[in-house]
């Protein structure tokens, strides 16, 4: 065979070899794209359709049983920002923001200051770990009944202490003042061990040579701590400060069972408050609109907060 | 002659057309077919023997229904579940138990099947159920459920203490400063026993006592209410005073009930207003005799009907309503009327009922209810607005806070009142 021959045959094989790698490239996409179809059906049904029907139903004025409605344009957002919604709308997001804000703060700091202070390897060590760690295991509602029958105004075990040292009773859950704040009691109970085991595990991951040589440049426990072991959790305070901001934002069940969003909703949360749009005053029209607004609100804080991230956060690798 | 023999058959004809036509109608609501259907309510666990036996006789006497009978919580639960069925079409039950309050909305709604033409067609004595019961188991005149499980507000009261102290129960408006002063025992600012408890957590149990003084919580045009008024005021005043004198206290929040039974069965309470279902749970806690008071009246004496009425969704098959038919026309049958009324402490709904050995029995059993027996004709339906439970949320508040928190008792009136204003309005 020539030489021109040969060359002629590689020149026909090159132009197969490049259309075979598009296809195979494209089947091995199709692939992996139909591996995802049944979680993604997943989602669209039960995740992006309905909000997309909670978009559509704040245009309307359904109130859940009649059949019949019909489209009434932005008439519940100006309900929302502009009529009588307006005033409950404010004070709803505050009440939100504050209970997040101090949820956030008792998962970080605490869960911080437990994880230091758990982070030995000895059997007490190991059982009380176990003990702060088990409440986020007990059910909401279980331990909601069980911390309104202490913080009892009457009856309450925290009033009897308090009475034992000369301190006089207090409304816990029925006085505007502390009702946010007993609810608080119980979250930072529920929350403040699972906060301690994932930063007791990123503690865990840091390597000890980095101590090693801090402690040979003359750095004491405190300077460690500021200087390496903070630095290096904050992978992890970004992941638990998203994950408990959008947690806390839909807080519920502890609201619902222990105050209604009472007293004269000094705990009336946004998802509560949304909650009694639609099944008690049946207008499931504008407890969308607020669902749809807080969804924007969640949405904004939580893109902000992973921006703001990519400066502040410090990855080992 | 002639003329005779004609008329008897015109009528003759006349009879048997009409009764051809009920006839007809009755079929058409029989049950044809064995079916399965569902029952939803809302009494606990105590009483599923009550509820097994009365499905039992019930499934005895029509072999071709099977009813499942479901607890889906409390009343606000199920009417969760209830309107969550109602959106999806699906999953509906062929009965269920309703919170009076809910009715307005629901009518409103036309979720309910207007009970009607049943009536007509299998000639259900729908009259035997007082005026009041069946204007509150109604909406706009149709009859959208029937009276099931039925309460009122009442003072129950410590007849040992009654007795033993002679206080002397309030009768009207303008006995209660002497009966609280009486029933009390207050000294240096402390209460050892308060006179009675207000439920402040539902504006249900003080409700009462401003429609006796004339006071509309709704006004005509169904648009405004009048408690922001001078009158209505007054009566917040008067709630305001006892309290704050520590004659009685205002009882609020969620455990707010509870804490109110357990004062009243310590002895810490003369009296608690509550509602007449809770008469068993009372008798059998406390360890003296408990007595029963009609509330004090002022322009009237009339209370407010509570509890809960049957209905039948209006989007279910033919078939499923008319075995619902059934299920419902029997649990509110004279047949197990007084069974519900001695088992579960709510009252007898037929004026029928009343008057029989079964009855008479039941008042010797529980004397206490003779002051809802002799005050039957005195229990009205609730006021039915659509926006009433938006009116209740805002008014309920308004009270507790003005009169355990503190504050001006007009502007709060004032305040409540502009709110409830632009809820009826809306």
């Amino acid at each position: 065979m020539s030489e021109g021959a040969n060359m002629t045959k590689k020149a026909d094989k090159v132009p197969a070899a490049r259309t075979k790698a598009p296809n195979y490239r494209r089947r091995e996409k199709t692939k992996d794209f139909l591996c995802t179809v049944p979680a993604l059906g997943f989602f669209a049904a039960f995740v992006y359709y309905p909000i997309i029907e909670l978009f559509r139903i704040s245009f309307t004025n359904w109130n859940l049983i009649k059949d019949n409605y019909k489209y009434v344009g932005l008439k519940n957002y100006t309900w929302l920002f502009a009529g009588s919604g307006a005033e409950k709308w404010l004070a709803s997001l505050r009440i939100t923001f504050t209970y997040t804000f101090w949820e956030i703060a008792i998962t970080l700091a605490g869960g911080m200051l437990l994880a230091a202070l758990f982070n030995r390897e000895s059997k007490p060590f190991s059982t009380m770990r176990a003990i702060v760690f088990m409440p986020k295991y007990i059910g909401v509602s279980t331990s909601a009944i069980v911390f309104m029958w202490i913080l009892n105004d009457q009856f309450g075990i925290l009033n009897y202490v308090l009475n034992a040292f000369g301190i006089a009773s207090q409304p816990w859950l029925n006085s505007e003042k502390t009702a946010l704040a007993s609810v608080l009691i119980l979250t930072g109970w529920r929350v403040v061990g699972d906060g301690m085991m994932i930063y007791l595990s990123a503690m865990k991951g840091i390597s000890p040579e980095y101590y090693e040589a801090a402690k040979l440049d003359g750095a004491n426990g405190l300077q460690r701590f500021r200087f390496i072991t903070l630095p290096l959790l904050s992978p992890t305070t970004l992941f638990l400060f998203v994950t408990t901001f959008i947690a806390s934002m839909k807080v519920f069940q502890s609201v619902d069972v222990m105050t209604s969003g009472g007293p004269y909703e000094a705990t009336n949360v946004m998802v509560y408050w949304i909650y009694e749009l639609a099944f008690v005053e049946f207008r499931v029209d504008r407890a969308a609109a607020v669902a749809c607004i807080f969804f924007a609100i969640l949405l904004a804080f939580t893109m902000a907060t992973m921006k703001l991230s990519d400066k502040n956060v410090h990855y080992e690798s | 002659m002639k003329r005779i023999s004609c008329a008897i058959i015109a009528v003759s004809m006349l009879m048997a057309m009409t009764m051809g036509v009920g006839a007809a109608d009755a079929d058409k609501y029989a049950v044809k077919a064995p079916i399965k259907i569902q029952w939803w309510h809302a009494m606990e666990a105590q009483y599923k023997p009550l509820i097994d036996k009365v499905v039992a006789d019930f499934e005895k006497q029509n072999p071709m229904i099977d009813v499942e009978a479901i607890y889906q919580g409390s009343y606000a639960d199920l009417n969760e579940k209830l309107i969550a069925a109602q959106a999806a079409g699906t999953t509906l039950p062929a009965v269920t138990v309703a919170n009076t309050p809910y009715i307005a909305q629901y009518g409103d709604s036309g979720m309910c099947e207007i009970l009607d033409p049943y009536i007509q067609a299998t000639s259900f004595d729908i009259k035997d159920f007082g005026a009041g019961l069946r204007v509150a188991s109604s909406f706009k005149g149709k009859q959208v459920s029937l009276p099931f499980l039925i309460s009122t507000q009442i003072m129950f009261y410590n007849k040992d203490m009654a007795d033993a102290e002679k206080i002397k129960l309030p009768e009207t408006w303008a006995d209660m400063d002497t009966f609280m002063a009486k029933a009390s025992k207050v000294s240096n600012g402390a209460t050892q026993r308060y006179a009675t408890v207000i439920p402040g957590w539902d504006q249900w149990y003080f409700e009462t006592f401003y429609l006796n003084s004339g006071v509309n919580i709704v006004n005509d045009d169904n648009k405004t209410t009048d408690l922001g008024s001078a009158k209505a005021v007054e009566i917040a005043k008067q709630l305001k005073k006892w309290c704050d004198s520590k004659q009685a206290y205002w009882a609020y929040g969620k455990d707010a009930s509870g804490i109110m039974r357990q004062n009243f069965i310590d002895g810490k309470t003369f009296s608690v207003i509550h509602t007449t279902s809770l008469y068993n749970m009372y008798a059998t806690n406390c360890k003296f005799k408990v007595g029963m008071h009609y509330l004090p009246g002022n322009k009237t004496r009339d209370s407010e009907i509570g509890g809960s009425v049957l209905l039948i969704p209006s989007k279910n098959k033919q078939d499923v309503k008319n075995a619902g038919w059934k299920l419902l026309s029997y649990l509110t049958s004279k047949e197990v009327n007084m069974l519900w009324a001695s088992e579960t402490g709510y009252m007898p709904t037929r004026n029928s009922v009343t008057q029989t050995a079964e009855a008479k029995a039941y008042l010797a059993e529980k004397p206490a209810f003779k002051a809802v027996f002799d005050n039957l004709d005195h229990i009205n339906p609730r006021i039915q607005h659509p926006a009433y439970s938006a009116l209740a949320k805002i008014w309920m508040q308004e009270m507790a806070k003005v009169v355990i928190e503190g504050g001006d008792v007009q502007a709060s009136m004032q305040k409540a009142a502009k709110q409830i204003d632009e809820a009826l309005q809306d």
